[in-house]
């Protein structure tokens, strides 16, 4: 009777101990699952992000091959006229037109926006002031502007924008309200940058600014009306 | 015969506890498991990028090359000729102003890096960090100032070079760079030194904000070139 009862015993002892052994082990295997999972789910906060950077990464690689096509082809151009100064002049006047596009010393135009700020009577709302006009310019060229002007002032790769006393000067000039930047590019993008959620223009438009936007299919920019000089470059 | 009961119990509540614990942590997985799925679209999406980016940096050493090429192919076509070797210089010297080409010259550079600050002894953690609208008005002074060339963390300002804030990192040129921020300029060191002045930007981020803010004169800095390129789709020249 007693070795029977000793015997029940030690096989529930074992049972149990199996048991418990193979709970602890699913335990274990699944913390391990818990574990990998997590670190791969901090990851997929960023789809969004990596949708933007794979846009971005394409768009840039599409401009660097288009460019890689137009030099080859002045290239080819200069090649071919090698023997006659009349043609390559016609070459060199073309390349030199692009780089001056660039530089502000063009008129351009094309499609685009127009933002328009007027200081108001009310004297409970700020002047506009070369900050606003900075935020609004550096906003147009996030969204791809390709010209960009203030009061037919040029914004050029050496435009600033700051107060002067109670004035605002772009390159060096003074300019008076209504202030209206020009800009050409893809009108969608050039006005989705300013309005909605976190948009400069929205921001002043609840601020109670006067200010504005229109489209317009044929943007005039003039060009640069200065010298553009250089001193310390080389 | 009460020791039995006692074991029997005992046991069945250790039972109960793993069981309990295992149907736990099933539901955690459960739930885990769509992020796995989701993962695994982002890992693809991340292999796209890298594959881009390469695709992109092979194309970018293809035009250099061209570049170099078509630079060498003027040259050749201009030599002979006085007024067209001119305007060989001027698209050289275009190059160089609107930022295709590297450049060097006297100049500062200016290192804006966060406060060093503990966040909990402020009330707004926000003013340690430096900012885009921090970098966009220093750069907006510098030009004032009669900087030539900027970069900054040697991305080059070109004319259509925009500066946002995405986080702790700032976007410019749409490459990410994070703090400590090197602005480099190239101009007359004397007067782009004056940024330091007190009442102006870097003063006020010093003072007010604990931004770290250092200022040094060199007699040559090198600017590299833009890393992308200058295309337009909706602007054309009038005549």
């Amino acid at each position: 009777m007693k070795e029977k009862l000793k015997k029940g015993k030690v096989t529930m002892i074992i049972i149990a101990g199996l048991v418990c052994f193979v709970l602890v082990l699913v335990m274990s295997m699944q913390f391990k699952i818990i574990n990998e999972t997590d670190i791969t789910s901090i990851e997929n906060m960023r789809e969004t992000e990596l949708r933007t950077e794979l846009a971005n990464w394409k768009q840039k690689y599409e401009e660097a091959n288009t460019k890689y096509e137009e030099t080859k082809n002045m290239i080819d151009e200069y090649k071919e006229t090698d023997k006659s100064n009349n043609e390559t002049e016609e070459v060199i006047n073309n390349e030199l037109n692009q780089i001056n596009m660039s530089l502000g010393k063009t008129d351009v135009h094309g499609s685009g926006i127009e933002v328009i700020l007027k200081d108001t009577q009310n004297e409970e709302i700020p002047k506009i002031n070369a900050d606003d006009l900075l935020v609004i310019v550096n906003a147009l060229k996030l969204a791809g502007a390709e010209a960009i002007s203030i009061n037919d002032e040029r914004i050029i790769n050496m435009s600033d924008i700051v107060d002067v006393d109670s004035y605002i000067k772009v390159n060096g000039n003074r300019i008076l309200s209504p202030y209206i930047i020009k800009a050409i590019g893809n009108q969608t993008y050039l006005e989705s940058q300013l309005v909605g959620n976190g948009g400069y223009v929205d921001d002043l438009k609840k601020s109670e600014y006067d200010v504005e936007i229109q489209k317009n299919d044929n943007v005039e920019i003039l060009k640069y009306n200065g010298e553009i000089k250089t001193k310390y470059i080389e | 015969m009460t020791k039995k009961i006692t074991t029997s119990i005992v046991l069945g509540i250790m039972c109960f506890a793993l069981t309990l614990g295992i149907f736990v942590q099933m539901k955690t997985v459960k739930n885990t498991n769509m992020a796995v799925s989701q993962n695994y679209e982002e890992n693809e999406l991340r292999a796209e990028v890298l594959k881009y980016k390469e695709k992109y940096d092979n194309k970018f050493k293809e035009l250099e090359k061209a570049e170099k090429e078509l630079e060498e192919q003027r040259r050749i076509s201009t030599e002979n000729n006085d007024e067209l070797a001119k305007k060989e210089e001027e698209i050289k010297a275009g190059n160089k102003i609107i930022g295709l080409d590297e450049v060097t010259g006297p100049g500062i550079t200016i290192t804006l890096s966060d406060s060093k600050l503990d966040i909990n002894s402020v009330l707004d953690p926000n003013s340690l960090i430096v900012h885009d609208g921090d970098i966009l008005s220093v750069i907006n002074e510098l030009k004032n100032a009669g900087a030539e060339a900027i970069s900054i963390n040697d991305q080059r300002m070109v004319p259509t070079t925009g500066i946002i804030c995405g986080g702790n990192i700032i976007d410019i040129n749409k490459e990410k760079v994070g703090a400590p921020f090197e602005i480099k300029a190239i101009g007359l060191p004397e007067q782009l030194a004056g940024l330091n002045r007190p009442g102006g930007y870097l003063n006020k981020l010093k003072e007010e904000y604990s931004i770290g803010v250092e200022l040094k004169k060199s007699n040559s800095i090198t600017i590299p070139k833009y890393t992308g390129v200058l295309t337009y789709k909706y602007a054309t020249n009038m005549n």
